[in-house]
């Protein structure tokens, strides 16, 4: 037999039937309470320590809390009678069960549930699983906001810290007002930040309500209200029966009639009467106030209209105190009321902000700037110009003229960026000393500025290549040390090389004509034309000599370009881009344009159609504009991403995939992949995963269902559900601004508040003659001789 | 008919046969579109902008070479503008806020250094470079051409200016650029003014002053090198003068007494017997006593010894003035200890100059400037003359403007006006924009900094020429050196339209001044006090529209600027090196993402991979740098830092190592809750 201590149970027990007495249970009508599917607590242990012992005062004052919710709280003796599964083994003693009838809901380690508001935070949450989501990250808030528009509004709740008061509070609360509000839990500072909390390190829980029942279109935002009182269950009470309450309500009585529920949660009122001929205006206005003060203030619209009002004539607004009488006062405009009452009626809040404030001055000193901040700390370490050659006037110009090709640096000392990229830019320089007819440079711009100015340098850093009896290039790569080097490599190579017979055709194709070349870029693009008479041979040479170091470009104008387009349904002029030997070539008409045009057409027609994604060349294929049908593959290279990659291959070339950006990332060599996944979804799942990235268009993020085998008739499936609007996003790529990170620092306010009058326009009467006239000498005043034998002037010498 | 054509031709040739012969007649006339009256060094600064853009213009000088100001003063030939050639700094834009002597001009050697190396150079050199910048540059000056008289004239329905010179030619102007310079002694008429020497005139030989007792009016550096040259030979110097002696190193005004010239405040505080005196010259009247002169008729004139005394002591009772002068009309008599009641044997009037508004007609005249004593023309902030339109002023004569408080009266100062007023006439007469460059948003902080590092005309010319930032969404354009004063009608002297954005002003200026300026909490250090900085430094002003003429006028007292939108001080630097990280370049940026309300940090190429994925609109260094192709990589040694000091993610983990204690909490439980629901 074993013997139950049942402390309290059923919902809708009086207090004094449920008095948390010890109640001695049998086996038999637990087990009966089991089957009525009762949700129940239950702790299973065989013997007391210290520890413990803490732990059961704790259980026992919860099941008075929990009784409220119909949940019981049991402790089971297992010394005295052991209860299958529960009570052997090692999880005995460390453990506390939650039960829906027999079925256990979860398992909590008694660490977690350690005291009187962890069991009760805890133990609802889990029943309120299905009311209260749980959201990690931006994109899964505003996944439940956009499914709560026009429908629900909702409560969002960050606890920093679960099982403490706070917790308990939010989960008491959602269970009396779970059916009536969406509730959201978080506890990520990424929400924090996303909420507009700029101080995401306190560890304050935090609640907010979001009127997203009101919206009237999914695509406006639900306007959040934050509660500005501590998180306790009192308070979000009456802060929810606030939200509740209409903005603003109207009134036909004088104020100290008015009977609005704020007066009785103990929140002030204010006051506004409105006059028959301004009353859209006047309603306008309540309607701006309200809103700024929701939470906080109530507001009520008196109509003058109505005899009951006799409120004399020279107010126009008045206020309310809990607890004290109506106070009248004139307004002149919106601002002031919102002054009046964020800055003297409400001042408990100024007050916690001001503090707030101070702390956060301290963090002023730090950089918060990745680059300036890691250039800082690498402030010991000067870099070593060595292998660069410092330009001075006299030297720049015989410098960028005796070498093939000078690459030139300009730089700013004290610009972080300019100097984080030197760091690469001597990297280049160091992998390249040596090579003949090569040779890199740099320019301080903040010495030189006369060469900076007359090389039209405006930006830094900014990388130019001089060639002799050529115009300077500028560099338009990523400022890199890999893109840099393939760079300068590549500019080495004439461009166009021109082409004179069908055998350097094929060998310009196939990669053996510049070999040596295949491991910088593998694509090699050809013009084709029919003769060097061609109009367009010079638009493209032109195009070319632009593209000098960024693609490997072949002219071949002859007629035998002929052939190279022969049973393609393209006529001549024509680009054909190589990818490397054994790939079929691509042809493309070139249209009649001017070199600039065929550069943007050159760089599209050379982008992968099935890219991997790298740091270095996603802004190429982002510049498409598409949707991403994104493939991220795990570090190891197993069969099974290699599979997959196939399986979208395969519906490539059929163009069903034309309206995404089929593309992928090796996590491995794109580690930051990981945190575009997790961004995405909240988590990482099981890799290879597929997702629909829609950047551009709607920010919805799709993840191909796990369970299902990467397949391209899976695929293809799964697009076509996506584009019917049958799959649920699984994430959504915020539209945020990217404001100022910190707050403002405002001199003027600190000057208005050290030296009042310092900083204030002059009154339109004094005048701002006399700006020196002040200070000289005022007339003496005339005075007689006899009256005064003193004179007066000679007085005026200071040491008299 | 033929014959009538005929006629008219030949009439036609006729007419045009003696307008030509005009030219060397008598009463001839020459037109120009630009004249510039006075070949001194604001002239010629002139005569180079307009001869740069190719402009019809004529310098018009009266003597036979450049400067000539400069051939007679200061005349003990010292001049005090500084020739600092070694600054340790090699950008030339930043080593003309050393070099006071230098005009602007695109010829990177034409500077003052080339003819003197003395860090006070001599006087005589300046008018021999002034003559190399002359010739060398081929500027159009016409020497020996005395302007006595301008008119106001109607050019093709504009108002215009006609000059006449000694010869009879008239120079018929489209717009006249007055570049006379202070020529014209300051005068105060008191009785026995005559009495009293001229600076203009007086011997320089010390010699000369052998045993003298001076009295000096004048507190100025006019006075004070006077003073000094004579130090050791004069018995006792006096300088009398209304106001007290202001040291330009404590007022930051370089008119005011330069150190260089002080010597006399040290035999003054060490009791030499030299002394300062402060009192009104309007009262005092020099006298010589009657009975002296009755006796010692015979000496020469000058070594009769020379009384100070009041105007109102030389009143009889019935307020007339009396002919005879006595002891009683000294005030030596009354006040036994009066300081001055000593006789000298010099005085000496030191009291600076005044322009020369009597060569022009009363309608082409322009009014005195309510400042300065009305020494000066008066002008508008952007130097034309009030009410004489298509005339401006330049120069030292253009110093109303910021008279006592800037450098507009000064070479180093009046070379950047000049250049403003140049581009003005551009805007007004052909059209052409004040130049801007234009800059995506991205590159404004490192182009400000630039302007604060290296900038010699804000630098030079303080709280009156500032560079103006006009705000265009993802792009600025950046104006340099405009008169600020000129701000409410930056569009239209501009040519540059405003937008809603705002604009911001980058303006150098000193502090409130309020402490002792070699004593202790002179010097601000701390960012955060920035606006209490007392030295030379930049502050930026953001306003979201262009502050209006009434705003201007109501500016708060002592700005050069109405009270902003927002204002940030940068913090002075001991060294002028706005440069540092944490106490110039965060702060900066932190004020202009506040004015631009836009996250202006810089990202590397990794961060922006991943903002630009998961972000619709990625930060602006992002946007218009990585995904421009010009992501900025950086390396694993900088990725470390950036780690370290927990900026930059770091992806290899599932869970980051930063990520505190509680959200491990958190994680956990969200793990659990997940089983449940599968």
């Amino acid at each position: 037999m074993c013997i139950f201590y049942l402390f309290a149970f059923l919902f809708g027990l009086t207090a004094e039937q449920c008095s948390s007495e010890l109640i001695e249970d049998s086996s038999q009508s637990f087990m009966e309470k089991m089957h009525t599917g009762k949700t129940s607590f239950i702790y299973f242990g065989n013997h007391v320590n210290p520890t413990i012992k803490l732990f059961m005062e704790q259980l026992e004052m919860s099941a008075d809390a929990l009784e409220d919710y119909g949940i019981s709280v049991v402790k089971v003796n297992c010394s005295k009678d052991s209860i299958e599964n529960y009570c052997t083994g090692e999880k005995l003693m460390t453990k506390a069960y939650l039960f829906r009838g027999s079925e256990v809901l979860r398992s909590f380690d008694i660490d977690t549930v350690f005291d009187v508001n962890a069991i009760v935070s805890h133990v609802l949450f889990s029943v309120l699983f299905n009311e209260v989501r749980y959201v990690h990250t931006p994109a899964e808030l505003l996944r439940v906001e956009s499914a709560a528009k026009q429908n629900t509004d909702v409560v969002v709740g960050h606890i920093p810290v679960l099982g403490l008061p706070e917790h308990r509070a939010l989960m008491e609360s959602a269970f009396v007002y779970g059916t009536k509000y969406q509730f959201v839990q978080t506890t990520g500072s990424l929400v924090l930040k996303h909420m507009g909390v700029v101080d995401a390190s306190s560890s304050q829980a935090r609640l907010w309500f979001l009127h997203c029942k009101g919206v009237s279109s999914q695509s406006d935002p639900c306007p959040s209200i934050p509660m500005r009182k501590p998180l306790k269950t009192i308070h979000i009470h009456t802060f929810l029966q606030l939200m509740e309450a209409p903005l603003v309500t109207e009134a036909e009585v004088d104020p100290s009639e008015v009977d609005v529920v704020h007066i009785h949660l103990g929140v002030p009122v204010l006051f506004l009467f409105s006059q028959t001929q301004t009353q859209h205006l006047d309603r306008a206005t309540a309607q701006t106030l309200a809103l700024q003060l929701r939470g906080e203030v109530g507001v009520v619209l008196i109509s003058r209209e109505s005899p009951n009002v006799k409120t004399p004539l020279k107010y126009n607004a008045a206020y309310r105190l809990p607890q004290e009488d109506v106070k009248y006062f004139t307004l002149n405009s919106a601002e002031e009321v919102m002054k009046l009452f964020k800055e003297e009626l409400l001042q408990e809040h100024k007050i916690e902000d001001e503090e707030g404030d101070e702390e956060q001055w301290p963090d002023l000193d730090i950089l918060d700037d990745e680059v300036s901040e890691s250039v800082y700390r690498d402030r010991d370490h000067m870099p070593d110009l060595e292998s660069v050659a410092e330009l001075t006037s006299d030297t720049f110009q015989t410098t960028v003229t005796q070498n093939d090709i000078t690459v030139v640096l300009f730089y700013l000392k004290w610009d972080a960026v300019c100097m984080a990229f030197i760091q690469s830019y001597i990297e280049v320089a160091d992998a390249l000393e040596g090579m003949s007819g090569v040779e890199l440079a740099a320019v301080d711009c903040g010495e030189l500025t006369d060469i900076c100015s007359d090389q039209n340098v405006t930006s830094f850093p900014t990388v130019m290549i001089y060639r002799p009896m050529a115009p300077a290039q500028p560099y338009r790569g990523m400022l890199g040390t890999t893109s840099l080097h393939k760079f300068i490599l590549l500019s080495l190579v004439s461009s166009p090389s021109h082409l004179s017979s069908s055998a350097e055709v094929t060998s310009f194709l196939e990669g053996d004509l510049y070999s040596k070349h295949v491991y910088l870029s593998a694509v090699r693009v050809l013009g084709l034309f029919s003769s060097t008479q061609d109009t367009g041979v010079t638009s493209f040479e032109e195009a070319a000599r632009l593209l000098r170091g960024e693609t490997i470009l072949g002219l071949f104008a002859n007629k035998e370009a002929e052939q190279w387009v022969e049973g393609l349904s393209v006529n001549l002029p024509a680009l054909l881009v190589s990818r490397g030997p054994g790939v079929p070539h691509e042809v493309y008409s070139i249209p009649s344009s001017s070199p600039t045009e065929q550069v943007l057409l050159i760089k599209r027609v050379e982008l992968d159609h099935f890219p991997e994604l790298t740091v270095e060349n996603l802004p190429w294929y982002l510049d498409l504009g598409k949707p991403l049908l994104l493939l991220f593959i795990g570090k190891e290279d197993g069969t099974e991403s290699t599979k997959s990659l196939a399986e979208i291959k395969r519906p490539l070339s059929s163009g069903q995939l034309d309206s995404f950006l089929p593309c992928w990332i090796h996590l491995g060599r794109t580690p930051v992949g990981r945190s575009v996944l997790e961004t995405y979804l909240g988590f990482v799942p099981p890799l290879p995963a597929l997702v629909i990235s829609k950047l551009r268009t709607g920010g919805e993020v799709f993840l191909f269902p796990p369970e299902r085998p990467l397949m391209a008739k899976n695929i293809l499936q799964w697009i076509h559900d996506v584009e019917n609007g049958q799959e649920q996003p699984a994430g959504l790529i915020p539209d945020g601004k990217w404001g100022p990170p910190v707050p403002f620092f405002d001199f003027l306010a600190i000057m208005d508040q050290e030296a009042p009058t310092y900083a204030t326009q002059r009154g339109p009467k004094m005048k701002n003659g006399g700006r020196e006239g002040n200070r000289e000498q005022k007339p003496n005043q005339k005075q007689t001789p006899h009256s005064s034998p003193n004179p007066q002037a000679p007085r005026q010498h200071s040491e008299l | 008919m033929s014959v009538i054509q005929l006629l008219s031709r030949l009439l036609c040739v006729l007419s045009l046969a003696t307008s030509g012969a005009a030219l060397h007649g008598r009463n001839n006339t020459v037109s120009h579109e630009y004249c510039v009256l006075g070949a001194g060094p604001a002239g010629l600064q002139m005569g180079y902008f307009l001869s740069r853009s190719q402009r019809d213009y004529i310098v018009l000088e009266r003597n036979t070479g450049p400067g000539s100001f400069f051939n007679i003063y200061p005349r003990h030939r010292k001049l005090i503008s500084i020739n600092k050639i070694y600054t340790g700094r090699r950008n030339k834009e930043f080593n003309l806020r050393h070099d006071w002597n230098s005009l602007l001009s695109d010829r990177p050697d034409l500077l003052f250094q080339r003819i003197s190396r003395e860090f006070y150079p001599n006087a005589d050199d300046f008018p021999r470079y002034l003559s190399m910048f002359e010739k060398e540059l081929g500027l159009k000056v016409k020497y020996g051409a005395d302007i006595g008289k301008i008119i106001a004239s109607e050019l093709n329905g504009n108002r215009g200016y006609t000059l006449s010179d000694q010869n009879g030619v008239n120079y018929q102007c489209r717009v006249l650029l007055v570049s006379t310079g202070l020529w014209v002694p300051q005068q105060v008429d008191f009785l026995g003014s005559d009495l009293v020497e001229g600076y203009e005139s007086i011997p320089t030989d010390p010699e000369e002053f052998k045993e003298q007792a001076v009295l000096i009016l004048g507190k100025g550096n006019s006075a004070f090198e006077t003073a000094q040259s004579i130090l050791g030979r004069a018995s006792r110097i006096h300088l009398y003068s209304p106001s007290p002696v202001r040291l330009a190193w404590q007022t930051h005004y370089v008119g005011d007494l330069r150190a260089v010239n002080n010597e006399l405040l040290d035999t003054y505080q060490l009791k030499s017997l030299d002394g300062l005196v402060e009192g009104r010259l309007e009262d005092i009247a020099i006298v010589r006593r009657g009975k002296d002169s009755g006796k010692r008729r015979t000496s020469a004139v000058g070594k009769e010894p020379l009384y100070l005394t009041l105007t109102e002591l030389l009143d009889d009772q019935n307020g007339k003035n009396i002919s005879e002068v006595t002891g009683q009309n000294l005030p030596g008599y009354h006040t036994d200890n009066f300081s001055l009641r000593q006789p000298y044997d010099r005085v000496i009037r030191c009291l600076g100059f005044r322009f020369n508004f009597s060569i022009f007609d009363g309608s082409a005249r322009p009014p005195q400037s309510s400042g300065a004593r009305g020494r000066l023309p008066g002008v508008t902030a952007w130097y034309e003359g009030r009410g004489t339109p298509n005339m401006f002023v330049l120069g030292t004569a253009a110093h109303s403007r910021d008279y006592r408080s800037s450098a507009g009266g000064f070479v180093h100062g009046f070379r950047y006006t000049v250049r403003a007023v140049h581009k003005i006439l551009e805007q007004r007469y052909h059209n052409i924009a004040w130049a801007a460059t234009t800059l995506p948003i991205s590159q404004l902080q490192s182009w400000i900094l630039k302007r604060v590092n290296e900038a010699s005309g804000p630098y030079q010319m303080f709280a009156v020429l500032g560079d103006i930032i006009l705000l265009r969404g993802s792009y600025c354009e950046y104006l340099e050196e405009f008169p600020l004063q000129a701000l409410p009608q930056l569009s239209a002297l501009s040519g540059r339209p405003l937008s809603d954005h705002g604009l911001l002003v980058l303006v150098m200026q000193y502090g409130l001044n309020r402490t002792d300026t070699l004593g202790p909490g002179r010097a601000e250090s701390e960012w955060t006090k920035a606006w209490r900085s007392n030295f030379l430094h930049p502050v930026l002003y953001y306003y979201n529209t262009l502050p209006t003429e009434k705003d201007r006028r109501q500016r708060p007292v002592g700005w050069p600027l109405p009270r902003p939108g927002a204002i940030h001080h940068m913090v002075e630097d001991f060294l002028t090196e706005w440069d540092q990280p944490i106490s110039h370049s965060q702060p900066l940026r932190r004020f202009l993402e506040h004015c631009l309300q836009t996250d202006l940090r810089a990202f590397y190429a990794e961060s922006c991979f991943l903002l630009s994925l998961t972000s619709r609109t990625p930060p602006l260094f992002c946007r218009q740098g990585y995904l421009r192709k010009q992501g900025i990589v950086g390396n694993s040694h900088l990725w470390k830092h950036a780690r370290e000091a927990g900026l930059m993610a770091d992806h290899q983990g599932d869970i980051p190592e930063s990520v505190p204690e509680n959200l491990k909490h958190a994680a956990a439980a969200v793990v659990s809750t997940m089983n449940f629901d599968l």
